[in-house]
């Protein structure tokens, strides 16, 4: 009996590092951090610091920036909801499945185009804190693919105080709608009222739309973090900017969608609103962080205060649908739709999150009930200031 | 040789400053009859105490400096509190020059000028915020007197409009009040 000993294959070797230049070496390392895979504090000091710019960049350079990217964005896309075995519209039928399911490959190819290379080396080449160079991207030459891009680029970079001016004011971030559903207070600043929001509607189409079914649980766990920092708002005309952003981001946001008949696509509000109204919050929940009796006009004061209210004051239009989805029979077209909306509202018991909604809003009306709520303190009880007309039935 | 000098300036100015605050809520009116039938049943009750309708439809009483304001289609109410006063500012400024240096006795008392006027819009501006903390306090207690009088007038309107469906109904047998739980029975016969 003979046996022939074969030894197993050389392992292949690793393909080593690609040489790129410092400036490279700096784009790659603010790209992944733009992407949310590099420390957020390196990544922003990158971002502050200035480095020569190469006449062009190398193709080792433009392969690598690639390669991040692509698998960067489709990574993020699928950890924020896309890999979630989900319900959403398709035509007017809802479809089960995860992203890759739901949807044929063709429209899940993302493309990204100029503006976003010239967007990184213009944040490696300059200190974008005090940049002499005017860079910015006109929002209709944008691809679906970019505005995803921009929105995380920043989210990732309106933590820093410096930056942050300096990126609001370029249109590739003010006119870009992702923008304004991540982060809407950091968009609008003090002295622009009221906020001029960007047109929603495109949201709702081709691959715009994809993104926001990958981003639903992204975006409820956003609201439900703004939400509850809100509490922590000490300024009054702060308060004032950020609900005001906040309501008419999201009241822009549910119109459009109504518009499209994408209710499927507006269930971050209901679940955010469902995540804390079902905490059965007192008026403190949002405004107990206000210092000071606040500005001198009751009006004004009422106002910060409602404008603190922006989540569950959208309850009223979710209601609206409701009711509307209510009476769509069988042989109407919406039918199947409807019956999915139906199906959201009664799982977090929606008729309940309105009535709670409508409490904390009439602690701040004021001819309701034996006082008004005009100057909170931390820590009171709002729901003693609450109304209770004697009603009779 | 220097000599120096002094130079006195005063200026005063008179002013009407005005200062208002105003707020807007909803009345919470349930839909027990058709919208419009509710707006008249609120206008006759609004009228009933001494509200005046105006042209464009709405009821408006004024109480002193406070004006309520109700749209009976819309239910909204708004309450505004004015106030307005003439006001009258002095200011006094010294200041000291020299007959042949520093600046001339023009410029020093355009300069002197330029303070006072600043000193005056100042005094003006205390003045403002003290006529705005008035409107407000005024505004705080007029709402304070008024919310029960709001409840009274929509649970009057809810009242009557409950008999009105109850005769579209059937025949009324038997109503009755309890002026102090503001329960409310009517027994009809279909």
């Amino acid at each position: 009996m003979s046996s022939i000993a074969t030894s197993p294959p050389p392992p292949a070797p690793s393909p080593s590092p690609r040489p790129v230049s410092k400036f490279e070496f700096n784009l790659l390392r603010i790209t992944r951090f733009l992407l949310g895979h590099f420390p957020a504090d390196q990544g922003l000091q990158l971002i502050r610091a200035a480095v020569p710019q190469p006449p062009c960049l190398s193709r080792n350079a433009v392969e690598l920036v690639k390669d991040t990217l692509a698998k960067a964005m489709v990574l993020f896309l699928v950890r924020a909801g896309g890999w979630r075995n989900e319900t959403f519209l398709r035509g007017s039928a809802p479809v089960p499945g995860r992203v890759w399911q739901r949807i044929p490959l063709e429209e899940r190819i993302l493309q990204l185009s100029q503006p976003v290379l010239e967007f990184l080396i213009w944040l490696t080449a300059e200190k974008v804190h005090d940049s002499k160079k005017a860079w910015d991207a006109t929002p209709e030459t944008l691809t679906p693919a970019d505005e995803l891009f921009f929105a995380l680029a920043f989210d990732a970079i309106r933590h820093d105080p410096q930056l942050l001016p300096v990126l609001r004011r370029r249109a590739a971030f003010q006119r870009n709608p992702f923008c304004w559903l991540l982060a809407p207070g950091d968009l609008t600043a003090p002295e622009n009222q009221p906020p001029q929001l960007p047109d929603f509607r495109p949201l709702f189409h081709e691959q715009r739309a994809v993104f926001l079914e990958c981003l639903q649980r992204h975006l409820e766990q956003r609201w439900i973090n703004h939400e509850r920092t809100k509490g922590q708002i000490s300024d009054w005309s702060k308060m004032r900017q950020v609900g005001h952003a906040e309501y008419a981001t999201l009241r822009q946001y549910l119109e459009a969608a109504d518009g499209a008949r994408r209710h499927d696509l507006a269930r971050f509000i209901l679940r955010t609103n469902a995540a804390i109204l079902s905490l059965n919050p007192t008026l403190a929940f949002w405004t107990g962080g206000l210092q000071g009796s606040g500005p001198p006009r009751l009006a004004d004061r009422l106002e910060t205060q409602r404008a603190a209210l922006a989540v569950p004051r959208q309850m009223e239009l979710l209601r609206e649908w409701q009711a509307r989805a209510r009476v769509v029979a069988f042989f109407d077209d919406d039918y199947a739709a409807s019956q999915l909306w139906k199906s959201e509202w009664e799982a977090v018991h929606g008729d309940r999150l309105v009535e709670q909604a409508q409490a904390v809003l009439a602690t701040l009306e004021p001819l309701r009930g034996p006082g008004t709520t005009t100057r909170p303190h931390p820590g009171t009880d709002d729901a003693e200031m609450g109304s209770s007309t004697d009603r009779p039935e | 040789m220097s000599r120096a000098y002094r130079i006195t300036v005063k200026e005063s100015e008179s002013r009407h400053l005005k200062a208002g605050d105003e707020i807007c809520t909803q009345l919470e009116l349930l839909e027990i009859l058709p919208p419009e039938d509710m707006a008249t049943l609120l206008r006759e009750e609004l009228k009933r105490r001494g509200f005046e309708e105006q042209d464009d439809g709405t009821l408006i009483r004024r109480d002193g400096d406070v004006t309520v304001k109700v749209d009976p289609c819309t239910g909204e109410v708004s309450v505004k509190a004015e106030t307005e006063a003439q006001i009258t500012q002095e200011a006094k400024r010294e200041a000291t020059g020299f007959n042949d240096v520093g600046p001339t006795e023009r410029s020093l008392r355009e300069r002197v000028k330029e303070q006072l006027k600043q000193d005056l819009e100042r005094q003006f501006e205390h003045e403002q915020s003290k006529l705005q903390s008035q409107a407000t306090e005024k505004l705080e207690k007029h709402l304070q007197d008024l919310t029960p009088e709001i409840n009274d007038v929509v649970n009057q309107v809810t009242r009557d409009a409950l008999k009105q469906k109850a005769q579209q109904l059937g025949t009324v047998k038997e109503i009755s009040e309890d002026a102090e739980s503001g329960s409310l029975t009517i027994k009809i016969e279909v």
